[in-house]
């Protein structure tokens, strides 16, 4: 069953045009991938699905029109790292934390997923009281998932989380997501500029050229699509 | 020996009033990132609707307070949702600009509302003085510490007890982040205009007393603040209320110490602003301001 379904799907910034018409669909419970070049329209689209740029056409997350606010679709359960991580340098991880549930309405429950989250990253646990603008990226980028998962989404919007990381941290990162795929059905969307690391950890891919849909197909099937290999991989 | 500790307890007071006003600067600082021109008019305007209910109509003094309180917050956060936010597209100086030209209408409108004559505000305080050994203070003062540090302790525990607090420091840092929390971040903004706005008018009340209301009246203790706020480090809530304190007593001994401004009063306000051009040029971020540890 689809969670999230694009279809003609524009946005734009000001007088310019990032996307023109893009149709996407992610299955409950899977893993895909949106990868392209630089000015592609991957962090557009991703803006576009959490409510932070305008948009138009449609929209569905599990099977009804997204809201306009920002706030009220993260509400839904659509949980969205932006890329830089974005994290409250001058909280402390802690804080960080719980402001990713402060939203939440039942407040025993909440505090609780706070509690477990720091299980599944035993490297920011151990630095709770300390500010979080102090961690190293790949800390941020463990701690910008963690407070995404206190909202407990059930639709996950990764933006380039391996920028600038070193590829065990990297691959330390998308195993806790793998894991939390497999253990819970979380449902993730990530947007990679690492396209060999995304096609192995999705089920599906899409690649974005200049605001459109340029392929689209299993993650198997692209990774040995001649151009995907040539323009995306390197070999 | 009893006159110093005199001055020191006047100075207290006035640094009490300053903090209030100094801690709503820093509140709409780093809600909105702008110094808010009209704060202390704000503070001036809600004075005088706590003068209409409480000398005009009669109202208990205390009840008139917390009502004041209650539409002051309403007042703030209605500035708020109808002049800031739609400017907030415009960029800083659009805001800016508006807190500006909020400090002439909110002055004016006094004016015209209540005349410019000035006005007796009761204080709440008993008239009678204490007698500790030789040193004599005012009810008044003793009062006007213990009122404003309550309020400024309110809302550090605001900040950091409840559940609103946390989400609120967050929109203030990263609003569009925030939204992706599904934090309501227009609703926390508009709660913390409302909260500064309250916080003026509990300066303007209690420096009301001593300084006579007028429309006007709130102009000096905003440089004050100001200058307060500066000196503890406009971003840090602790630092703008210890430089509050600081400054009140600072002013109080050198009126009372040095000659120069013992004999003439009306230096107070230059040495304030003096300081705070000293600081602005020697020290930006504030005697206590902090600089951000980011690693990327």
């Amino acid at each position: 069953m689809p969670l999230l379904e694009l279809e003609d799907v524009e946005a734009r910034y000001g007088p310019i045009k990032a996307l023109h018409g893009i149709a996407l669909t992610v299955d409950e419970g899977q893993m895909v991938s949106l990868l392209g070049a630089n000015g592609a329209g991957k962090t557009t689209t991703l803006r576009a699905i959490s409510g932070i740029v305008r948009k138009s056409g449609k929209l569905q997350f599990a099977g009804k029109p997204l809201p306009r606010a920002a706030d009220a679709i993260a509400r839904l359960g659509i949980a969205h790292v932006p890329e830089g991580r974005e994290i409250y340098g001058e909280m402390t991880v802690w804080e960080n934390i719980l402001v990713g549930s402060s939203f939440r309405r039942d407040r025993r429950e909440a505090r609780r997923d706070c509690e477990e989250v720091l299980e599944h990253f035993p490297r920011i646990k151990d630095r709770r009281r300390q500010q979080a603008g102090t961690l190293s990226g790949g800390e941020q980028q463990m701690l910008a998932l963690a407070r995404a998962l206190v909202a407990r989404p059930k639709l996950l919007l990764l933006d380039e989380p391996s920028l600038g990381l070193a590829p065990t941290v990297v691959s330390a990162f998308y195993e806790v997501v793998t894991r939390l795929n497999a253990e819970t059905g979380l449902t993730v969307l990530i947007v990679e500029q690492n396209a060999s690391i995304a096609l192995d950890v999705t089920e599906r891919a899409y690649v974005l050229e200049v605001g459109r849909v340029a392929l689209e197909g299993s993650s198997d099937e692209l990774k040995e699509h001649e151009r995907v290999r040539s323009s995306y991989l390197g070999y | 020996m009893a006159q110093f500790w005199q001055q020191i307890v006047g100075g207290l007071a006035a640094g009490g009033i300053y903090s209030t006003l100094a801690l709503a600067l820093v509140l709409i600082h780093r809600a909105t990132g702008i110094v808010n021109f009209a704060q202390g008019e704000m503070g001036m305007f809600s004075t005088f609707i706590a003068w209409s209910l409480i000398e005009n109509h009669g109202m208990e003094y205390w009840l008139g307070f917390a009502l004041v309180l209650l539409i002051s917050f309403a007042g703030g956060a209605g500035i708020y949702g109808a002049v800031i936010r739609p400017l907030q597209r415009g960029g800083e100086l659009a805001i800016v600009i508006a807190t500006i030209a909020l400090l002439i209408l909110l002055n004016g409108l006094a004016g015209w509302i209540w005349t410019p004559e000035v006005k007796a505000f009761e204080s709440p305080f008993p008239h009678s003085l204490i007698t500790i050994g030789d040193v004599v203070i005012s009810w008044q003062d003793v009062g006007t510490i213990i009122v404003s540090f309550a309020c400024v302790l309110v809302v550090f525990l605001f900040f950091r007890l409840t559940r609103t607090g946390r989400p609120m420091r967050a929109s203030a840092l990263r609003p569009r982040t925030s939204r992706l929390m599904g934090i309501r971040v227009t609703l926390m903004l508009a709660v913390g205009w409302g909260l500064a706005a309250a916080l003026s008018a509990v300066a303007g009340m209690m420096a009301a007393p001593v300084l006579a209301l007028e429309p006007n009246f709130m102009l000096p203790v905003l440089v004050y603040a100001f200058a307060a706020a500066v000196l503890g480090g406009i971003d840090g809530p602790v630092g703008a209320v210890i430089g509050s304190y600081i400054l009140g007593v600072g002013i109080s001994l050198l009126s009372t110490y040095v000659n120069y401004i013992t004999v003439a009063p009306e230096l107070q306000l230059p040495v304030a602003l003096a300081i705070l051009l000293v600081i602005l040029l020697f020290r930006p971020s504030g005697l206590f301001g902090r600089t951000v540890v980011r690693r990327v």
